[in-house]
């Protein structure tokens, strides 16, 4: 009887004290050692990393930019097609904007009205540097992405990082030219919040998804969906009244859904804004010239100072102005929000 | 062929892993799992080479591009490079639909595997759906890989096209 020949090519058994497979077993064994260094958080493994990822910043700069203009122009061509509904849609939101200026206006007045009347003392002014992400983190438990700036442009890690839409995370690690930013969405991210009109705290963290999960509310809390949420500050890491998203779901399963579109990342700003907590952690490393914590004299005009309360405000600025693919690193002055 | 055609292609891979394509959170796991499949079939595709510490190393360079710890698609490239080199070498008369099988074995080992890892290395459960959704789209995109990959090596490989694929051509 004939026997089936095989489809493939026969590969000779080996044993398993053959040098390859020994050397197959110790390469399995440095993966963990490595898996279990990166867990412990080694100091060796972390510098390592930044010095690779240093290395390798201007290679992947120069590989995201075909990928950034193909989004470019793939975003145009959807805006060409659904043009006529979106200058409806911008025309009816125009009509409404027009009167929340108008009471933006109302209420600018007022609290400055009531401030002197407190004596109450500015929030002091954020300054910030804007780049672009360069590469994002794929796997299925990180959601990060590196951006064009470094410790060269006084970025540290700790600081918060927004898009015209809101904040998008915080700075996790920084090297001299690049630094890589943690996601809202990262398992890994805990921001301390405050929810709604009446200022609830909460916790909202990452969760790997399109939408964040909302956390350690108080007991009996009235939440509902459409309330905003923003940063607390209470951490003393990030500024108090950036903007995350707004309350989502059901009572019971409240989640967050960001204002920033966290999956197509384009140029974002880095807020300076320096703690004792942070400075404890992550002492500057720039010159004492370009200190962070202290505002530059040419910083402090009356326009900078006075620009509008909104931190986005200036970055939104910015991004009409700016092109996104080799945007070269902008600095400039937010305002905190009160 | 050029010796260092794998690794020059993988490596082009795993810069590709690291670019802001703008993709869902659901499709993540894809292009580093695209990364472990060329692995695995250069290791199949006779007179390439590719050696399995390589493969790790290009695996190491995919966690330091995603900022994920290091080690994980070591591990998971080092898994993809030993099964492509306990798989019968591609060639002699027969298709690849069994190797379309075979990969499919694989990605569900390493999608198994990378669950477990960062369920361990989180201490939590971690979400199943993009892991799994990531191994099926390797699946399907298996076919266009590897003819991607013969049509790289294609001056070595053109005259026995037919033979490799069979039926389909």
């Amino acid at each position: 009887m004939r026997r089936q020949s095989s489809p493939f090519k026969p590969r000779p058994r080996r044993s398993w004290r053959a040098p390859g497979e020994l050397l197959n077993f110790t390469l399995y064994f440095l993966c963990v050692v490595l898996l279990v260094l990166s867990r412990i958080g080694n100091n060796a493994v972390i510098d390592l990393r930044d010095r690779l990822i240093d290395l390798s910043a201007p290679l992947l700069e120069a590989t995201a930019v075909p990928a950034i203009m193909g989004r470019h122009a793939l975003a145009r061509v959807r805006s060409y097609v659904g043009m006529m509904e979106e200058i409806d849609r911008l025309r009816a939101e125009n009509d409404q904007l027009k009167q929340w200026e108008w009471r933006a206006k109302l209420l600018e007045r007022n609290e400055a009205h009531l401030r002197s009347l407190l004596n109450a003392v500015d929030e002091p002014a954020l300054h910030y540097v804007t780049g672009s992400v360069i590469a994002d983190a794929r796997g299925p438990f990180l959601r990060s992405a590196l951006i064009n700036l470094g410790r060269d442009n006084g970025v540290r890690v700790g600081y918060a990082v927004i898009d015209g839409d809101g904040l998008i995370g915080r700075v996790v690690d920084a090297g001299s030219s690049v630094a890589r930013v943690l996601l809202l969405s990262d398992l890994n991210s805990r921001i301390p919040v405050l929810v709604g009109p009446a200022g609830m705290r909460a916790i909202v963290s990452g969760d790997n998804a399109a939408e964040l999960k909302l956390e350690f509310l108080p007991d009996g809390a009235s939440l509902y969906a459409g309330d905003e949420v923003y940063t607390s500050g209470s951490e003393g890491v990030l500024p108090r009244g950036l903007r995350i998203g707004v309350v989502t779901g059901a009572d019971g399963a409240f989640k967050v859904r960001p204002y920033a579109e966290l999956s197509s990342l384009d140029v974002v700003s880095v807020l300076f804004f320096d703690t004792p907590t942070l400075t404890s952690t992550d002492p500057p490393a720039v010159s004492a010239e370009r200190a962070l914590s202290a505002m530059p004299e040419d910083k402090l005009t009356p326009d900078a100072v006075s620009a509008p309360s909104a931190a986005i405000d200036p970055v939104r600025n910015l991004l009409e102005h700016a092109g996104a693919g080799d945007l070269p690193a902008a600095e400039g002055v937010a305002q905190a929000q009160p | 062929m050029n010796a260092s055609l794998p690794v020059l292609s993988v490596l082009f891979a795993v810069l590709a892993t690291a670019v802001p394509w703008g993709l869902p959170p659901d499709a993540t796991f894809i292009l580093p799992l695209v990364v472990v499949m060329m692995v695995f079939c250069w290791r199949v595709l006779p007179g390439a080479n590719l050696q399995p510490y390589v493969a790790m190393l290009l695996g190491l360079l995919t966690d330091v591009m995603s900022g994920g710890p290091l080690g994980f698609w070591a591990l998971m490239a080092l898994t993809g490079a030993i099964a492509g080199g306990l798989t019968p070498a591609l060639g002699d008369g027969h298709d690849m639909k069994r190797l379309w099988l075979v990969w499919a074995a694989v990605a569900g080992i390493v999608a198994s595997l990378s669950w477990l890892v960062a369920s361990l290395y989180f201490l939590r459960w971690i979400d199943a759906r993009p892991i799994a959704f990531g191994a099926l789209a390797s699946v399907a995109l298996f076919p266009v890989v590897l003819h991607g990959l013969l049509w790289i090596k294609r001056g070595r490989l053109k005259p026995g096209r037919r033979i490799i694929y069979g039926r389909w051509t």
